[in-house]
């Protein structure tokens, strides 16, 4: 039985590919394999290993003049978890109903806002899980269930998206990654944490919406969005569970060539609309903001900088140590032989919380359908307590093999 | 009878700038040179297929679909490119709006992430997806980045030297082109390194007249220091078919335009 069912997949990996091609099928896809283990012993967690994993992406996308149309998905081994799942990274239509709108349906990757890897306004579902153990980047965006719909105006665009289900975040849960539980580390051993998901009612539907447009030259964004913080940051004390509290967020960002390079500032107000009163058990309300600057400094070699704060209404809060939170972030890419190799470093620095966290990789291509990455997630934070020191006992390195078609 | 009609046209066309040629100044020369490498048509699409060869012979390719629109003639244009291969880059979308005497804004669309990225592009002398070929080849360099003079005139071509006003923002000392006499292509290129020795060649392998513009449609450039070389090969070309100004927005690198780029 095993041995048909080698077989047969190793058919498909085979086969699959090689009927793609011939027929040039809008067909594609890839096949991956990563791995990724711990650099340190994590008192809560049997199991080394943080990732171990074969992906197999298959591709398909259809135009035709009315519509377009995308199934992509990731058909999984996972042997850290031990099961096999799909993961369904896209499955839309998208419409073009008058010459002025856009939509789109289904399942999808939502992004907006201009932060690198640091987010205010864009309240989308994320996977902190994938981002901290060595998936690629494109991992960090959750898909989720919705329909986006855009308005094409002459100097003003809207954007609404409209998620009928709440889709949490890939949040740290104890499953795989150890964290600060509060009075100590938790992780495996312990259990993931069982949150309360908002019931599944029309009134608990998220929206988010963003109003753009450029204005002599700069890229000028308003946002808005109502509906749960991603991460299970309350606590209910009747039920002794952690829940998902209601959020309401307002921002704007702005985007522009400047001083040679590219330049960004955003900002967000979180209105935590659970928290009405004096409550340790909720997060409180907020207000972030972003200046960051990227510039190239050599041939096919950009630096960029951000500078980010949170400031709490109120502390103490929920998962903070200070009422500011203070992140001073660097980015390195460069490309080396014929851009086939690309090195990168990606650090937060957080000053008044002397937090530390950083992520070299490398990327080398062996030929165009042939990709090594190698990489570590390197947390170094001074504290048990802090946004990226409670991972300390997660610190990894990991390795991953691409074969794309 | 319609082949005769043709030739005939082709033959006014060309014969035009031919006999005014003696009045024209090298500034003029080269204007005329840039029009026609790089502003065919008011807007026009084409497929490229790339082959990118290292000196021990292995080579990478891409192919991606370009889309153009002038704003002016001469001065600021608009690009488009949707890359089909490799695998690694399917589907990304970059957009430049070049600017004449200023910095061009470039964005990369990342499907996967759903991210609209602005990216920093202050050197135009980096290698375009990894090829021999040089944003400034694939866009045109500024014709005021340079200073002209006709070094020789053979009955088929005017060769020109060039000498770049900002010697420290290139990495060449001066660069030859031969421009051909009827279609003000340049068919030929060769840069010079401080030694004084060609380094780098660029050469236009086969022209077509399409929609009665003259088209490169297959061209190389060879780098002698590295012993690598590209080959672009343009396919599926057309002018002139009503691409508008908003393709190149926001909304287009989140939806490649149907009518045009069919995945």
């Amino acid at each position: 039985m095993k041995r048909f069912a080698i077989a047969i997949l190793s058919l498909t990996l085979t086969g699959i590919p090689a009927v793609a091609r011939a027929m040039d099928l809008p067909f594609n896809g890839y096949l991956n394999y990563s791995m990724g283990a711990r650099l340190v012993d994590d008192p809560t967690a049997p199991d080394d290993f943080l990732l171990n994993e074969t992906r197999f992406q298959l591709d398909i996308i259809h135009d035709a003049d009315a519509a377009s149309m995308e199934f992509r998905a990731d058909f999984v081994n996972d042997r850290v978890l031990g099961n096999t799942y799909i993961d369904i990274r896209e499955a839309y239509v998208q419409l073009t109903p008058t010459d002025s709108i856009d939509l789109k349906v289904g399942t999808q990757i939502f992004t907006w806002g201009t932060g690198d890897f640091v987010f205010l306004n864009d309240l989308f579902p994320k996977d902190w899980q994938s981002y901290f153990i060595g998936r690629a980047d494109e991992y960090l965006k959750k898909p989720a269930d919705g329909i986006r719909a855009t308005w094409y105006g002459d100097s003003l665009n809207l954007d609404l998206v409209w998620m009928p289900v709440f889709q949490p975040d890939a949040y740290i849960s104890g499953e795989r990654i150890s964290y600060w539980g509060g009075t100590g580390k938790t992780g495996p051993a312990n259990g993931p944490i069982n949150p309360v998901e908002p019931d599944r009612t029309m009134g608990n539907s998220q929206w988010a919406a963003r109003l753009y447009g450029t204005f002599g030259g700069v890229e000028s964004a308003l946002y808005a969005y109502r509906g749960n913080y991603g991460t299970p940051k309350g606590f209910d004390t009747v039920l002794a569970r952690p829940f998902f509290p209601r959020l309401e967020a307002w921002g704007a960002s702005a985007q522009s060539a400047i001083f040679g390079g590219i330049g960004n500032a955003e900002v967000a107000w979180y209105n935590s609309l659970d928290d009405t009163g004096p409550n340790d058990f909720l997060p409180n309300s907020e207000v972030r903001g972003l200046l960051g600057f990227s510039h190239d400094i050599a041939r096919d070699q950009t630096l960029g900088v951000q500078a980010y704060l949170e400031h709490a209404d109120d502390f103490p809060d929920v998962a903070r140590t200070d009422q500011d939170r203070w992140w001073v972030t660097l980015r390195y890419t460069g490309l080396f032989m014929q851009q086939n190799l690309i090195l990168s470093w990606f650090s937060f620095y957080s000053p008044n919380e002397k937090d530390f966290f950083l992520r070299p990789k490398a990327t080398y291509k062996v030929s165009d359908e042939v990709t090594a990455t190698m990489g570590g997630n390197i947390f170094l934070g001074k504290d048990d307590n802090t946004f990226f020191g409670q991972f300390d006992d997660n610190t990894n390195v990991y390795a991953s093999l691409e074969y794309s078609f | 009878m319609k082949k005769t009609l043709i030739a005939a046209v082709l033959t006014v066309l060309f014969m035009v700038p031919a006999t005014y040629s003696f009045a024209l100044s090298v500034d003029q020369i080269v204007e005329k040179a840039n029009i026609a490498s790089y502003y065919g048509g008011d807007n026009g699409m084409a497929k490229v297929h790339m082959v990118i060869t290292d000196r021990r012979g292995r080579t990478r390719e891409r192919e991606f679909t370009i889309l153009r629109k002038d704003v002016k003639d001469g001065g600021d244009q608009l690009y488009y490119v949707y890359f089909h291969k490799p695998g690694d880059v399917r589907k990304l979308v970059f957009m430049v709006h070049k600017h004449v005497g200023k910095n061009d804004d470039r964005w990369l669309y990342l499907p996967a992430l759903d991210l609209v990225k602005r990216i920093a592009a202050s050197d135009k002398r980096t290698s375009f997806v990894g090829s021999n070929f040089l944003y400034e080849d694939v866009s045109g360099r500024s014709t005021k980045a340079d200073t002209h003079t006709l070094k020789e005139e053979t009955g088929d071509h005017w060769i020109l030297d060039n000498i770049p006003r900002d010697p420290a923002s290139v990495e060449f000392t001066h660069y030859l082109i031969w421009i051909d006499k009827k279609t003000y292509l340049v068919d030929k290129a060769e840069y010079y390194n401080a030694q004084g020795k060609v380094y780098r060649k660029m050469v236009a392998e086969e022209v077509k007249v399409i929609d009665g513009i003259p088209t490169v449609v297959k061209s190389r450039v060879e780098d002698l220091n590295s012993g690598g070389k590209t080959e672009l090969t343009f396919s599926n070309i057309k002018y002139n078919i009503g691409i508008k100004d908003s393709i190149f927005t926001e909304r287009y690198l989140r939806k490649p335009p149907r009518k045009f780029i069919r995945r």
